[in-house]
């Protein structure tokens, strides 16, 4: 980064200095504190970081749309040789949507409901008064047509709520793309979305970056998405820039002991999956209070003395890269770091093989067969007076699962697959149509809850929101001990069972008597662990165990689980999205689309050798934390149909880049192959 | 939308159905013959004889209720006990008073506490927020009938600028409408509060949405982002306010009207209640019940109108 | 579209940070309760509208409670020769037509309040609270039947309703205690429908169920904490309005009977002679005034600070 005042000629957006400070009732968050990086003139520029770590702030300064109890206390931004940050709000307008334009994160939320988007389009193209308003028309259905919107049209004339997940962020592209600005923000594009649409949405930004020769800057705190799409990184931690460089500079040969630790902790490059997932202990500072030395001292595994007194230095190596850290330079400079990348800098906690051998195969725990579930769609009325004929959808769809005793198997699956469904109909939570589900050979589909109540015990579930799932006005002692209370069990100190139970879940026990909106992710997952494991039950069905944790913390939870499956012999049933989190736990994947299984076989298999073209999509479609290792082609296009329109053949026919005409016209029956595998496809991979 | 239409008006007879019930019920579920209570203790055994035909009284009460129902489909609410004459005929002779005071006092509420609303939301904590939100807990907390009290004290006693009573004479505009103004400012004067502080409040809550944060971030003009966007959203649970609260506004015009003795629907269910005249108390308040739930349906129907997810999805 | 909805409701993707704004540190978060409370209480007493609400409110009590004792005179006792007085240091609040002091009358007055509001919002708000969850966690037939229900009886303008009830029972405190309780209860239950409706669909109540919690057991443990606040803030925003339905009765000679003093009957009998002696309407009107903005205030500023997402109208 230059230090002197002068800026290269490529920087498009100078960010100086920038410090910005929030008001809030438990005193001033210093949310940025003196961050400075320059943008490149037609690059894609990264900002990555973890919660917390003030990633999307920067793009909210930059844009002078910050929240209200916000207060830049010091720098500038220089875009063009303006400054943005003491422009007008008038100056502001007239570069905001012309110049610079954002992709916003949350597709859903961020269009409004009630406009058209030709309306909400023509509104954009206000500035250009001698434009006839056909022209603008025109300017926007082509727009959508670009980013790849069928129909445009037509479509224009239609509100978001008439889009799917994919299609409205395709919308919103065009939107900030319309003006033809020179800087395009994009905030977490592709959190809200499925695997296989978010590798289609990072290809479009990269294609339309190309095709338009704008300046791209992304902010994520996904690894893999800043390697596949981004030129330059720059890493953020707790408000601070601590690295920056270009993206293999960053992801080969990082610097700063944080970005060194990030990556190590993403389950994507971490290809040996007997050993235990490293975390990074601790948690982010509390931004009110005054920090000395580095920000990152406190979780670092190589801090120093001097690293909890002394401000580090910022140590450049090129053009645009810097780290800041004590190791790199001064009196402190230690010449062996950054170790090569095969050596890991943060540990597991504990050391050893991360799981013992394979128990030998006993009778299944759980034993799901030809398992049918169904959801009303519309009421009986209503049917009648629209017309429609089918009032039902079928949300899982002749599924046969089974687990055995310490066996934990993942169920994969994109948003509308029906895997939450499923655990929910195991659970006797949800009412199933036919098939049948065992459990320890009882059959127990739609027991009555009177019956099935001391069952419970041995069948428990995780939710997806660890905060979300816990009661918000009973502590975590009352928590973590009502399974007692519900079950009767008499004869025990509840207080004893609080402690022990903390314990367990390495949760101190100061924790016992906090609620859970004082609990981080991290702490509020651990208490529902501890309340999950509470009556020591046989199976756990954990629902997105990692959702709503940062990279650097599930590990924690993914190596605690591992420890009471080795302790307890608890069987397993994982539901994902994350591939890359599944395949370090799970010992069998079973793969989910529209409701049915179309895949089921051993993890490594599954992940070396996918039989059904959509497991090959969905391993293909994890971006890859390696720069190396960019993917030139989206295997497969399109969305997930609703459950609404469920192909006549096989579901994944529309998409599917191998589909023939017995697939769209022959559901494919489920087929277990000679070395026990089992698929739903007509013409399987390999065969 | 046709759905929608359908069941939204499937709804509103069922409740209508549903308060012919009730108020049929309340009079045949005191004790008591209903003649007797309906004519009062001083009757004479002929007019209680007249009037127990009259109203099938001898027939099985659920029949009496499918016949009551059956007139009131056709328009006929019964008579008056004392004059014999057509109870619809009287309320249409004073529902023209009730409803013109109505369309006024809610008339002159919006038109001034909706702008109010939204420019106090535009620039929160300015002065023109803060004078609007001490007004607005100040008209609210004012009782519409002591509104009603105080403003014939002041205005008609007092300073003697306006008359006091009635409606004023039959033809003469002029005179109706100065008749109109206390009434009108009397019940309007709380809406006027209650519409500023619910459009601040539903626009603040917009303005903090997403997708307001989208069009400021693609530089639309403040007006655009406000008047087109903000308040497009936010006027919507308005809406629903409106229809909800047009009830109070039947009840302040209950008040009014007898306060000022002005002849519509409130002091004709007064009036009878007093005389214990019971089909014309029934009738009425059906009337001012129906009239109450077709406000609602038409603001449910105005809320599809301006949100399509509402117009498709219910 | 409710196509799955278990699975679309929660489908979030593994999201950065636990829904949480990226400014808001993990540290900050985790603070203790005993500083939350402390901040909740120095937000009320800088607030200055709550700390008025809370004067006057304890005012209102107050002077309710020990009318008695503070009274100068017996509220019906007669002192003819000074009827119809103004403000004198013996009758501060001047007398009425009897020469019954107003000032005492208006302090007995309060009790006849506080005890309606008391009794009626408080059976109001458990009636509410139990149908409302009833209404939300029980099956779908029975929540529409309950809405149907609760939709009947807001179709009823408040005073249409009183007058309907009162022209058949005869007016009296019990008969105005109970209109107040149906009219309100709908408004309670309504909230905690909706409330619980959202609670049902939320991971932790899942939880619950997963455990094996029995409905009572989720209901009362974990549904009810969750759904009493917004109550408790609804029955400081619905004190005033039942004091004022009381009072408005009582004036129009539908509730609370002459001579029992009741702030209804002294604006009764002050409208009688509002030509003559215009301070009995003025005096008797204030302490309404007072009680509803105290009540309106307080309830505004407990609102902003437990719920700010509430401040949206009833």
């Amino acid at each position: 980064m230059p230090k002197d005042a002068t800026r290269a000629p490529e920087t498009l957006l100078d960010i100086r200095n920038l410090s910005v400070d929030f008001r809030t009732p438990r005193g001033r968050v210093k949310a940025l504190r003196d961050i400075s990086f320059p943008i490149r003139r037609n690059r894609i520029v990264g900002i990555v970081g973890e919660s917390g770590s003030g990633k999307s702030t920067v793009l909210w300064a930059l844009l002078g749309l910050l929240a209200k109890n916000a207060e830049v206390t010091s720098g500038e931004v220089l875009f063009e040789d303006r400054d943005l940050l003491h422009a007008s709000e008038a100056q502001l307008r007239a570069t905001r949507g012309e110049e610079i334009s954002v992709v916003f994160q949350d597709p859903m939320t961020s269009q409004i409901p009630v406009l058209t988007y030709g309306t909400q389009m023509r509104d954009i193209l206000y500035r250009r008064p001698g434009l006839p308003t056909a022209e603008k028309r025109r300017m926007a259905v082509e727009m959508l047509g670009k980013v790849g919107i069928p129909d445009p049209d037509k479509r224009i004339d239609q509100y978001p709520h008439h889009f799917s997940g994919g299609m409205r962020q395709r919308a919103g592209i065009a939107m900030a793309l319309l003006t033809g600005p020179q800087l395009l923000l994009a905030d977490e594009p592709t959190t809200a979305l499925d695997v296989t649409m978010e590798a289609q949405i990072i290809h479009l930004l990269q294609d339309l970056q190309k095709e338009l020769d704008a300046t791209v800057v992304v902010v994520s705190h996904n690894l893999g998405l800043i390697a596949e799409l981004c030129d330059d990184v720059v890493v953020m931690y707790a408000g601070e820039v601590i690295e920056a460089g270009e993206v293999r500079e960053i992801f080969h040969n990082a610097q700063h002991p944080y970005t060194r630790a990030l990556l190590e902790c993403d389950p994507a490059r971490i290809d040996d999956v007997s050993r235990k997932l490293p975390v990074i202990p601790g948690d982010i500072p509390d931004l009110t209070k005054a920090r000395s030395g580095c920000i990152y001292a406190p979780r670092c595994q190589r801090a120093l003395p001097v690293c909890r007194d002394t401000f580090p230095p910022d140590v450049a190596r090129g053009e645009m890269s810097l780290a800041r850290c004590h190791l790199l330079a001064g009196p402190h400079h230690d010449p062996s770091w950054p170790p090569p990348l095969d050596v890991m800098t943060v540990g597991t906690g504990e050391a050893g093989a991360r799981k013992p051998a394979r128990v030998k195969r006993d009778d299944p725990l759980l034993d799901v067969s030809d398992l049918n579930v169904q959801f009303e769609t519309v009421g009986p009325l209503r049917a009648r007076l629209k017309g429609i004929r089918t009032r039902h959808v079928d949300a899982v769809l002749d599924v046969s699962l089974s687990i055995a005793p310490g066996e934990t198997v993942g169920l994969v699956g994109e948003s509308g697959s029906g895997k939450t469904t499923l655990g929910r109909t195991v659970l006797n939570l949800v009412p199933a149509q036919s098939g049948s589900v065992r459990f320890e050979g009882q059959e127990i589909r739609n027991m009555p809850e009177a019956r099935f109540k001391p069952m419970r015990r041995d069948m428990a579930m995780m939710f997806q929101d660890p905060v979300g799932s816990l009661s918000p006005r009973k502590s975590v002692r009352a928590l973590i001990t009502e399974p007692f209370q519900i079950h009767g069990i008499t004869g025990i100190d509840l207080d004893d069972e609080a402690e022990r139970l903390a314990e367990m879940v390495r949760l101190p026990k100061a924790f016992l008597s906090r609620y859970p909106h004082e609990l981080s992710g991290g702490q509020a997952r651990r208490v529902g662990v501890a309340r999950a494991l509470a009556l020591n039950p046989k199976l756990l069905i954990a629902d997105e165990p990692t959702a709503g944790l940062d990279v650097s913390v599930q590990g924690e939870i993914l190596n605690l689980m591992a420890d009471l499956q080795a302790e307890h012999g608890l069987g397993y049933l994982i539901i994902t999205h994350n591939l890359p989190v599944v395949r370090h736990i799970a010992d069998r994947l079973a793969i989910m689309y529209l409701g049915r299984i179309v895949e089921e076989g051993r993890t490594d298999e599954v992940f070396a050798r996918p039989v059904h073209p959509y497991t090959q999509a969905l391993v293909e479609g994890v971006p890859q934390p390696d720069p190396d290792r960019r993917r030139a082609h989206v295997s497969i296009s399109g969305e997930v149909p609703s459950l609404l329109n469920r192909p006549k053949g096989c579901d994944f026919a529309g998409r599917c880049p191998f589909a023939q005409d017995l697939c769209r016209a022959q559901k494919p029956p489920h087929v277990t192959m000679a070395d026990g595998r089992q698929h739903a496809c007509h013409f399987p991979l390999g065969h | 939308m046709l759905y929608y239409l359908t069941k939204r008006l499937g709804l509103s007879a069922a409740v209508i159905g549903l308060v012919v019930l009730v108020l049929f019920s309340l009079l045949h579920l005191i004790p008591g013959d209903p003649a007797t209570i309906a004519l009062g203790p001083r009757a004479t055994p002929e007019a209680i004889a007249r009037y127990a035909e009259k109203m099938h009284l001898d027939e099985p009460v659920w029949r009496q209720f499918l016949i009551y129902i059956g007139n009131a489909l056709t328009g006929d609410l019964g008579l008056d006990v004392f004059s014999n004459r057509p109870v619809t005929a009287i309320i249409m002779e004073r529902i023209g008073f009730t409803l013109a005071l109505v369309c006024a006092g809610m008339g002159w509420a919006m038109l001034l506490g909706i702008p109010l609303g939204c420019l106090a939301a535009v620039k929160p904590g300015s002065w023109l927020d803060r004078v609007t939100g001490v007004l607005s807990v100040g008209t609210i907390a004012v009782p519409s009938f002591l509104v009603s009290i105080w403003a014939l004290l002041i205005f008609a006693v007092q300073l003697r600028w306006l008359p006091a009573i009635g409606a004023g004479e039959p033809g003469q505009l002029g005179d109706q409408l100065s008749h109109l103004v206390l009434p009108a400012f009397a019940i309007g004067l709380s809406w006027v509060g209650y519409l500023a502080r619910m459009v601040r409040a539903s626009m603040l809550e917009v303005m903090g949405e997403n997708y307001i944060r989208s069009a400021r971030a693609f530089g639309l003009h403040p007006q655009r982002v406000i008047f087109g966007y903000a308040l497009r959203v936010a006027i919507l649970p308005t809406i629903t306010l409106i229809g909800m609260g047009f009830g109070g506004m039947i009840s302040s015009t209950v008040f009014a009207e007898i306060i000022f003795a002005r002849p519509g629907i409130g002091k004709l269910i007064f009036d009878a209640v007093m005389a214990r005249n019971f089909p014309i108390v029934q009738g009425a308040v059906l009337v001012a019940t129906g009239l109450y739930i077709l406000v609602v349906l038409f603001s449910d129907i105005l809320i599809a109108w301006f949100d399509p997810r509402v117009r498709e999805s219910l | 579209m409710s196509e799955n909805r278990s699975e679309s409701e929660t489908g979030l993707p593994a999201v950065d940070a636990t829904g949480l704004p990226d400014h808001v540190t993990a540290g900050a978060i985790r603070e203790s309760a005993a500083r939350e409370r402390r901040e909740k209480l120095r937000m009320f007493l800088t607030n200055w509208q709550g700390l008025t609400g809370l004067i006057l409110v304890v005012l209102f009590f107050a002077s309710a409670i020990f009318a008695p004792w503070i009274a100068p005179y017996d509220p019906n006792a007669l002192d003819v020769p000074s009827r119809l007085s103004g403000p004198t240091w013996d009758h501060l609040a001047g007398t009425d037509q009897l020469g019954r002091d107003t000032l005492s009358r208006i302090l007995y007055g309060g009790r006849v309040a506080l005890k309606i509001a008391a009794i009626g919002v408080s059976v109001a708000l458990v009636a509410g609270l139990v149908l409302g969850m009833i209404a939300g966690f029980g099956p779908r037939w029975l929540d529409n039947l309950l809405l149907l229900a609760f939709d009947t009886v807001r179709a009823f303008p408040t005073i249409v309703l009183a007058l309907a009830m009162v022209a058949l029972t005869g007016p009296s405190l019990e008969m105005v205690l109970a209109i107040v309780i149906i009219t309100s209860i709908p408004q309670y239950a309504r909230v905690a429908r909706t409330a619980t409706l959202t609670l049902r669909n939320t991971d932790f109540i899942l939880a619950e169920r997963s455990l094996g919690a029995s409905m009572a057991r989720t209901l009362l443990h974990h549904v009810m904490p969750n759904v009493v606040g917004p109550l408790l803030i609804l029955a400081a925003m619905d004190l005033p309005v039942v004091v004022t339905v009381e009072a408005g009765l009582s004036f129009l000679g539908l509730g609370v009977l002459p001579p029992t003093a009741s702030w209804g009957t002294i604006l009764n009998e002050g409208y009688l002679v509002i030509r003559d002696a215009p301070l009995m309407v003025i005096a008797g009107g204030i302490p309404l005034v007072l009680t509803t903005l105290g009540f309106t205030f307080l309830g505004e500023a407990l609102r902003d600070i437990f719920d700010p997402r509430m401040g949206k109208g009833r």
